[in-house]
């Protein structure tokens, strides 16, 4: 009888450190395999736009922490609370929203007399945010995402006296996806929440579309 | 006994000084973290409201589960249309009539006893009693119509999707398209960035087009030739604030325009020539972030604002 019992301790013993070892090879084996982007997002990280190769670390992510636009209220937090310098959090153009407006509530102070691109007149304290003028009256506004704090001060003049194509998105190439988001604790909004990795933005107004390619323009839908 | 008493008084000390950490460390509430980068939008919007020379009547309800459009007739009934309903009020906002339409309906005129409605992309007319007497084509693929007006035997409609404004006869042929951008004849074309697009006729039997992206109203002959436009933008009270701008606007039995934003939610007049006279309604009047308050001017001069965000018809009378 002993005999019979410790035969079946070892066994499950065994069968315990089996499960263990197969699961370490595969999330081993899974980490060291590429991934195809499933972003479909212009990212700064990679110039081919949709066929490229994510660290891996983001392959084996199920869910990653994202912010929803629509609950942001722009309180400065994102620049000042994220573990990186300067933030995770970006503000990202919805191209498909913008009215490529010459008077961009998000781009020009309010006080500015004349619409140019002096320092004096643009709202982000980074000038991080750049116009190209397109053709009479339309002008393009693109982020560049390394000057960018992800401070929201654009997303709120573009909300209030825009469309709201401006919006901040935590940048994945940047993230470090940590365990309990810097951010997400002293969020006053309640904006921060984990998201699945397959679809790691939230885009108001035009959902999942692309952020680039797509600029077609035009109204928002009633 | 000088030593007990010291020692008592170090042992209280040593209780309250170990109660304030706690409560320093587990209960105290964080001090408010200011935002360095804080864009004071409602500085922008302080307006001195004893100047108004309008005070807000009763509003009244209209019952439906969105509101899009408003306009009155020369006997004062009010016409309002929403989300899968039009409904006809008295002077006062008590319900004469009522009846569904198929989809969201954007704008209503109405017009030798029939009633226009814009229903996204195609118009349809009901009569009185809210049968449906046509159902016009879709005006082009992509159209969003936002204002119609009637003047005799045409009907104008703006489509904000393909910003151009079409002329109808009543029967429904289209005659000419307006405000395509034409350097020969120095039309600068309309720039819509979001779907508020409004006209009405003139007192001249000339038509109004607001082109919003450029902050201005467009004069127009019933052919499409341009003959003179006014406006600018600012955020201070005179001027058209924000991207686009106004969203809607109403002519006064004296011609001149009654006007509505969104940014900085106000009503204003400006006369006939297009000269900054007073406000009618201040941003504080509103909720923040309303758009599309379509504006109405019935026979005896009281603007009606139709309110989404309150779902209510909103009357302002002159003091």
């Amino acid at each position: 009888m002993p005999t019979r019992r410790v035969f079946l301790q070892n066994l499950i013993r065994g069968g315990i450190l089996a499960g263990l070892g197969l699961l370490t090879g595969s999330l081993v084996f899974r980490s060291r395999k590429g991934g195809t982007c499933r972003l479909n997002i212009s990212c700064n990280a990679c110039s081919k736009n949709g066929s490229c190769t994510l660290v891996p670390a983001f392959e084996t992510r199920q869910f990653v922490w994202q912010l929803d636009p629509s609950k942001c209220i722009q309180c400065g937090r994102c620049a000042t609370e994220c573990v990186h310098t300067p933030s995770a959090v970006k503000c990202v153009h919805v191209y498909a929203m913008c009215g490529y407006c010459d008077l961009c509530g998000g781009y020009f102070k309010p006080d500015t007399k004349t619409l140019n691109t002096g320092a004096e007149n643009q709202l982000c304290p980074t000038s991080a945010i750049k116009r190209s003028f397109i053709e009479d009256p339309f002008f393009e506004y693109t982020i560049d995402e390394n000057l960018c704090i992800g401070c929201g001060k654009c997303v709120k003049g573009c909300g209030a006296f825009g469309n709201g194509s401006l919006q901040l998105q935590i940048r994945h190439h940047i993230c470090d996806n940590c365990n309990e988001c810097a951010i997400a604790r002293k969020c006053p909004a309640g904006a921060f929440s984990r998201v699945p990795a397959t679809s790691p933005y939230l885009l108001k107004g035009f959902g999942k579309q692309p952020l680039s390619g797509d600029k077609t323009g035009g109204p928002e839908s009633f | 006994m000088k030593s007990k008493i010291i020692i008592i008084a170090a042992i209280v000390m040593l209780i309250a000084i170990m109660g304030y950490m706690a409560w320093d460390l587990f209960l105290s509430a964080p001090p408010e973290a200011k935002n360095p980068w804080e864009y004071k939008v409602g500085d922008l919007k302080r307006v001195d409201s004893s100047i108004l020379n309008y005070i807000e009547m009763k509003p009244f309800k209209p019952e439906m589960e969105e509101v899009h459009g408003v306009d009155v007739d020369s006997s004062g009934t009010i016409y309002v249309v929403g989300k899968n309903r039009v409904g006809i009020f008295g002077r006062d906002g008590n319900l004469k009539n009522s009846f569904p339409i198929s989809g969201i309906g954007t704008c209503i005129t109405m017009r030798n006893q029939l009633i226009y409605v814009g229903i996204l992309d195609h118009i349809e007319l009901f009569n009185m009693s809210g049968d449906r007497i046509k159902r016009w084509k879709r005006t082009a693929p992509g159209s969003v119509i936002t204002s119609i007006a009637v003047n005799g035997n045409d009907v104008f409609l703006a489509d904000a999707g393909n910003k151009m404004v079409y002329r109808y006869t009543a029967a429904g042929k289209l005659l000419n398209r307006i405000g395509q951008k034409d350097t020969v004849q120095n039309i600068p074309g309309f720039v819509i960035p979001s779907p508020y697009f409004d006209l009405a006729i003139g007192k001249d039997r000339t038509l109004w087009v607001v082109n919003p992206g450029r902050h201005s109203f467009e004069h127009y002959t019933m052919e499409g030739h341009l003959l003179n436009s006014w406006g600018s933008a600012s955020n201070s009270t005179a001027g058209f604030c924000g991207c686009c701008n106004p969203t809607n606007f109403a002519l006064l039995n004296d011609g001149s325009f009654v006007t509505s934003e969104k940014g900085i939610e106000r009503i204003k007049i400006y006369s006939n020539e297009g000269v900054y006279r007073e406000l009618v309604a201040t941003p504080e009047m509103f909720a923040e972030g309303v758009k599309g308050l379509d504006l109405a001017v019935d026979p005896q001069g009281r603007i009606l604002v139709l309110d989404p965000a309150k779902n209510q018809v909103r009357v302002f009378v002159r003091k």
